[in-house]
């Protein structure tokens, strides 16, 4: 392993053709069952590469200037850097994992919960081990490695990941904390979340990205993997800070089986670029999915989010709320979709993104969408964009508040609704200082 | 403001050329009208697409979905749909090499 890691660390070739894939193998300690995927999605990958991306998503998020071989894997020793988390000290965790440049470098549980079977720490040491409960889950049902070059991409280079397994009934109360973060200039993370909740179980992850240098340019490629038993309850927060230079890609799927709860939260605060395919779907009777979206998009940051909710068994709710805030010459796109198959009848599906335009220079471009196959359902959809007030700048004004404190005001205000919908104090308290941090305000 | 970077060499586009490049990572579209080098964001402000493949007339170019124009030595917006100007990077020559940086 150490003779492996070395020759990585002399050869280490940038980008991620097969010669390099070849190299990333070999700096793997991993079973030959994991290989075998690897080596079938890598193919896929070469694939997908031969076919032109999607005009149609393409088109709102800009690609030309992204270069995939500058960058490169660190080899998998632990590098140390100190990272500004967001989260970190702000409750008490039931555990904690952080990765580094796509390394494992600490995962922490509490021992009661190991006891009860609770698996919970780096996807690449929780392979050699667990195979018989990771296998069926792992890029089989949430997201999938033909899905697009990305997915493939991701499914090839997984560097590690989060790995939340809570077996039946058992029951967590306290949240848990994961931090992926990136300190090698040109350093790519692949990291891979996949959380499995057995039946009649709960627990709160609340994960975060962050980049150790605010300039060194980085690429994230990404998966969430939620699966979510009957009757099972997962919190799950993704705070997304990278440093205005990472291009940030991930596919995030959600599956709720019959009873099952899944509440969501993204911020979407950092990177250059990150194109995000977010996607809950109902599987089971009674299933219910809250999405919750925050996007402050500042500078020349473009934040795109193509998010969908499909309803695929009777009687299930969806109810997806964004709101981004966007400044100088920043963009968003966010493109929602409500899918209900023919059998999902009784189907209630809400989504809804509102923008806010702080700037004459910003673009929003927000797409709803609909597709229903059933007859007896409720769903309703909404966008909204548009710029703050003037006259309700001129009202906080005239009571005593600066120009600057009054647009805080608004814009605290206009987030406001979609804190409301988060439980957990430290996010919204998080979100909140993030939000500061951003316009100016605070340190 | 960020620093010059090389973006193309003099004998790589004869006059009438044009080459999309990366200026400051932004994409971009360089220009040969006669000796003189421009280089504009390409990006329509319009409708926010390439405008890589306009047509170019003296020293302004169309885009090719909706017709916007603009003059590529200031940005200016020409005509409708577009209201915005195009950004335009600074360009400097040193030898055969053809450097871009953005104004701001």
């Amino acid at each position: 392993m150490t003779s492996s890691a070395d020759k990585a660390v002399v050869e280490r070739p940038t980008g991620f053709q097969r010669a390099a894939f070849e190299a990333f193998l070999e700096t793997r300690d991993e079973p030959c069952w994991i290989t075998d995927l690897r080596r079938k999605a890598f193919d896929l990958y070469a694939d997908r590469l031969e076919v032109p991306l999607d005009p149609e998503e393409f088109k709102r998020v800009d690609l030309r200037a992204f270069r995939p071989d500058d960058y490169r894997l660190s080899p998998p020793a632990a590098p140390s850097a100190e990272f500004a988390t967001l989260l970190a000290d702000r409750a008490k965790f039931a555990g904690s994992v952080t990765h580094v440049d796509g390394s494992g470098t600490q995962a922490v549980l509490d021992e009661k919960l190991a006891r009860q079977g609770v698996l919970f720490g780096n996807l690449a040491t929780l392979v050699r081990d667990h195979r018989t409960v990771l296998e069926p889950h792992l890029m089989t049902r949430g997201v999938r490695p033909a899905t697009d070059r990305f997915s493939a991409w991701h499914a090839a280079f997984w560097t590690g990941g989060t790995v939340l397994y809570v077996p039946r009934n058992v029951q967590i109360d306290e949240p848990l904390h994961s931090l992926i973060g990136l300190s090698e200039p040109q350093g790519a993370d692949f990291s891979h979340t996949l959380v499995v909740l057995e039946e009649g179980s709960s627990a709160t992850l609340l994960e975060e990205t962050a980049s150790a240098h605010v300039d060194a340019p980085g690429l994230h490629v990404g998966a969430v993997e939620l699966l979510i038993g009957p009757e099972a309850a997962l919190r799950y927060v993704q705070l997304q800070n990278w440093n205005p230079r990472t291009f940030h890609f991930a596919h995030q799927a959600g599956h709720v089986d019959r009873s099952g709860k899944l509440q969501w939260t993204v911020g979407g605060l950092g990177s250059r670029l990150a194109h995000i395919h977010q996607r809950v779907s109902l599987d089971g009777q009674g299933a219910e999915a809250q999405v919750n979206g925050v996007t402050f998009a500042t500078g020349r940051q473009l934040i795109s989010y193509y998010t969908q909710q499909t309803h695929n068994a009777p009687n299930t709710t969806s109810d997806l709320l964004y709101k981004e805030v966007l400044r100088d010459k920043a963009r968003v796109v966010w493109r929602g979709m409500i899918k209900v198959e023919p059998e999902a009848q009784k189907t209630d599906g809400y989504q809804r993104s509102d923008a806010l335009l702080l700037s004459h220079t910003c673009r929003c471009d927000s797409i709803p969408g609909l597709e229903i196959e059933a007859d007896d359902v409720r769903c309703t959809h909404g966008a909204t964009a548009g710029r703050v007030d003037e006259e309700q700048i001129f009202y906080c004004m005239c009571r005593g508040l600066s120009r600057f404190e009054a647009m805080h005001l608004i814009v605290e205000g206009f987030f406001h609704s979609v804190y409301d919908r988060i439980p957990v104090e430290a996010v919204r308290e998080t979100l909140s200082r993030t939000v500061e941090r951003k316009l100016g305000i605070g340190g | 403001m960020s620093d010059f970077e090389q973006i193309a060499t003099v004998d790589e586009l004869p006059p009438g050329g044009r080459k999309p490049v990366v200026i400051d990572e932004t994409p971009a579209l360089l220009l040969r009208i006669g000796n003189d080098f421009y280089a504009i964001e390409d990006v329509c402000t319009h409708d926010g697409q390439p405008l890589t493949d306009g047509p170019l007339a003296g020293c302004e170019i169309t885009c090719p979905r909706h017709g916007a124009r603009f003059d590529v030595r200031t940005g200016k917006a020409l005509c409708m749909p577009a209201t915005e100007p195009v950004q335009t990077f600074e360009i400097q020559i040193r030898d055969n090499a053809v450097f871009g940086r953005s104004r701001d």
